[in-house]
C-alpha cells in the first residue's frame, strides 16, 4: 500500500480535460474529432525550429506510431503505446494493486498513465535529438537578437518535440471526452489512409497508378512477355505492377471487416421481464487489433536500442556496433542505419517482400539468416499477438469475470442455468479465452503475411489491420451515437445520461 | 456503482488510455478549447520563428 500514499499527491494532480456536463449532441462530437484531426495534420506539417534533415529513428514502424518525421509531432503516439504496454504489463501481472472499480484508484490508475506518458515522451525524444544523426541541429540559430548555438539549439529541439509529445496525449484525451472514438486510433487512420492514398495516386514510381501508366504507355518499366515468368513478376513486384500489393491491401480489408462478424453468440434473457432476449457476442477478433500495437512497439523499441547503441560508435555509415571501443558484430551489423546481420538484424520484423524474398537476388543476407529471421518474426507477432490480447482482455475489463458481473448487474441470465455471477463466469470462461488467443494469434500472422506480400503505399500489415478495425470501431460507435440522437430514450438502456 | 463501472468498460476499448468517470478534486481541470488554442499557438509561433530564423 506504500507507494499509493507516497505518490498520491502528485497522480491526483495530474492536469486532466475537464468532463462535458451533460449530454454532448452528436455534431458537436464529430466537430471536435474534426478539429482535432486538422490540428493534427497542421502540427505534423509544422517543421521543428533549428533542425536540419535528418534520419527517421521510428524508421518503418512510423506508418503505425504516427506523428511525422522532423515535425511538431516527432514522436507521434510511440510514448503513449509505450506507457501502454508498461501499465499493461503491472496491471495483466497485478503488481500496482490497483482495484479499478475503486474511484480512488481510479483517479491514480489515470494519474500513473499520464505520468508515464510524459516521462516516455521525455526519454524518446532525449536519444532522437542528443544521440547521433537522428535529428540533428543547425550550427547556430539566430532568433531576433538571440544566438544559440550548439547544444542550446539541441535543447530548443527537444523542448518542441516534447511539448508536440505532450499535447498529442491531451488531443487524445479530448476526442476520448469530447469527440468520437479515441484519438490514438483517429491519429493512426489519419496516417494510414494518407500513406495509402498517397501510395496509390502519387506521381511517383511508389505510386501504383503512375506505376501502370508506366508500364502501359511509356517504356520506363520493361515488362517483356507476361506469359514469361520475368513478366508476371514485373507485373507482381514492388517495383513494377504493384499488383500482389493491392491483392494484399484489399484481401486484408476484407479478412478483417468479415472478422469481425464472425462470433460465439451467448443467449441471454432478462430474470425478472419474460420475453426480454439478448446476446452477448464474443466477436473472434474479441481483444481488436489493438494490442498488436503494443507487439509491433515492442520489436520497434528493441530497434530503436540497437539503433542508439550503433550510433554510440564512431561516425560512420556501416559496421558493427561498438561499445567501449570493442566490436560486438554478434549484436548487430548496420549498414545505411538499417542491420544486416547479428542480433538485431534477426529480430527486426520483416518489411516488405524486398526483406526475405532472397531468389530476387536483391538481398545480400544468406537464405538461413533470412529464414531465422521470418521464423523469429512469426513466432514473435503469433505470441506476442497472443499473450498481450490475454493482457488486453484482463486490462479492459472484458476477461470473463468482469463480463459476468456486468451481465448480472443488467438483470440478465443465461437462459437454463442458475442465475448467479459464478455460473455465468464458468460459461464464459468457456469461450473468452480461447477466442482471445486464437484471435490474437490470427490478428498476428495476418500482419506478418501482409508484410511479407506487401501492401499499397507501405502502410504494412499492422498498420492496416489497425485503420481497419478502427474505422469499422468508429462506425459502429458513429451508428449507435445516431440511433441515439433519433431514440433519446436508447441513451439510458445504454447506460449514458 | 453500477452505471461506473459499465462506463469504464466502455471507454476503455477504445484506446490505449483508460479515462475514468471519477475525477479527483484537487485535479487541474483544461477546458478542451484550450488544448486546441495551444496546439494552434504552438505550431504558428514555431512556423514564425522559423521564418524569422
Amino acid at each position: 500500500m506504500g507507494w499509493k500514499e507516497a505518490a498520491e499527491p502528485v497522480l491526483t494532480r495530474m492536469p486532466a480535460v475537464k468532463r462535458p456536463e451533460g449530454h454532448v449532441p452528436f455534431k458537436r462530437k464529430l466537430a471536435w474529432t474534426a478539429g482535432i484531426l486538422v490540428l493534427y495534420f497542421f502540427l505534423t506539417n509544422i517543421e521543428i525550429l533549428g533542425a536540419a534533415g535528418g534520419q527517421d529513428l521510428f524508421g518503418e514502424f512510423r506508418a503505425i506510431l504516427a506523428g511525422s518525421q522532423g515535425s511538431l509531432l516527432q514522436v507521434g503516439i510511440g510514448p503513449i503505446v509505450t506507457a501502454s504496454i508498461v501499465m499493461q504489463l503491472l496491471g495483466g501481472a497485478n503488481l500496482l494493486g490497483l482495484d479499478t472499480d475503486d474511484p480512488r484508484d481510479q483517479v491514480l490508475y489515470q494519474g500513473l498513465q499520464k505520468l508515464l506518458v510524459v516521462v516516455m515522451t521525455a526519454l524518446t525524444a532525449l536519444p532522437m535529438v542528443f544521440a547521433g544523426g537522428f535529428l540533428p541541429a543547425q550550427d547556430q540559430l539566430v532568433l531576433g537578437g538571440l544566438e544559440f548555438v550548439g547544444s542550446q539549439v539541441q535543447v530548443l529541439m527537444f523542448l518542441q518535440i516534447f511539448a508536440g509529445g505532450v499535447l498529442l496525449l491531451y488531443m487524445d484525451e479530448v476526442v476520448s471526452k469530447w469527440g468520437v472514438g479515441s484519438g490514438i486510433g483517429l491519429f493512426i487512420v489519419a496516417g494510414v489512409s494518407q500513406r495509402l492514398v498517397s501510395g496509390l495516386i502519387s506521381p511517383t514510381p511508389q505510386g501504383f497508378f503512375y506505376s501502370w501508366y508506366q508500364i502501359l504507355f511509356t517504356d520506363e518499366v520493361a515488362v517483356g512477355s507476361v506469359l514469361t515468368g520475368d513478366g508476371l513478376f514485373v507485373l507482381l513486384s514492388q517495383d513494377g505492377g504493384q499488383l500482389l500489393a493491392l491483392f494484399t491491401t484489399v484481401l486484408i480489408f476484407g479478412i478483417v471487416v468479415y472478422a469481425e462478424s464472425v462470433r460465439v453468440e451467448i443467449p441471454l434473457s432478462h430474470a425478472r421481464v419474460k420475453g426480454a432476449r439478448g446476446r452477448f457476442p464474443v466477436k473472434l477478433i474479441y481483444a481488436s487489433v489493438l494490442p498488436m500495437i503494443l507487439v509491433r512497439a515492442l520489436q520497434a523499441n528493441v530497434q530503436f536500442i540497437g539503433q542508439i547503441m550503433f550510433t554510440l560508435g564512431p561516425d560512420r555509415e556501416a559496421g558493427p556496433i561498438i561499445l567501449f571501443g570493442q566490436e560486438l558484430p554478434w549484436l548487430g551489423v548496420y549498414d545505411q542505419s538499417q542491420p544486416v546481420s547479428g542480433l538485431f538484424y534477426y529480430v527486426s520484423p520483416i518489411y516488405s517482400p524486398d526483406d526475405w524474398m532472397w531468389w530476387t537476388g536483391e538481398i545480400t543476407a544468406e537464405v538461413w539468416m533470412v529464414l531465422i529471421r521470418v521464423a523469429f518474426d512469426l513466432t514473435f507477432m503469433i505470441v506476442g499477438g497472443a499473450v498481450f490480447a490475454i493482457f488486453w482482455v484482463e486490462t479492459t475489463d472484458m476477461g470473463p469475470e468482469a463480463t459476468a458481473k456486468q451481465i448480472q448487474n443488467s438483470g440478465m441470465q443465461i437462459p437454463g442455468f442458475r442465475q448467479n455471477v459464478g455460473v455465468i463466469e464458468k460459461v464464459m470462461e468457456r469461450y473468452i479465452p480461447q477466442v482471445t488467443v486464437i484471435g490474437g494469434a490470427l490478428v498476428g500472422l495476418l500482419a506478418v503475411m501482409a508484410n511479407m506480400l506487401g501492401t499499397i503505399g507501405s502502410v504494412t500489415g499492422t498498420g492496416l489491420l489497425l485503420a481497419v478495425s478502427i474505422t469499422y470501431k468508429l462506425y459502429e460507435e458513429i451508428a449507435e451515437e445516431q440511433m441515439m440522437e433519433m431514440h433519446p430514450m436508447m441513451r439510458q438502456m445504454f447506460g449514458k445520461e | 456503482m453500477d452505471r461506473g463501472q459499465n462506463t469504464g468498460g466502455l471507454m476503455s476499448s477504445a484506446g490505449l488510455i483508460r479515462y475514468f468517470d471519477s475525477e479527483d478534486s484537487n485535479a487541474i481541470l483544461i477546458n478542451p478549447k484550450t488544448v486546441i488554442a495551444t496546439g494552434v499557438m504552438l505550431g504558428v509561433v514555431v512556423q514564425l520563428l522559423t521564418f524569422v530564423s
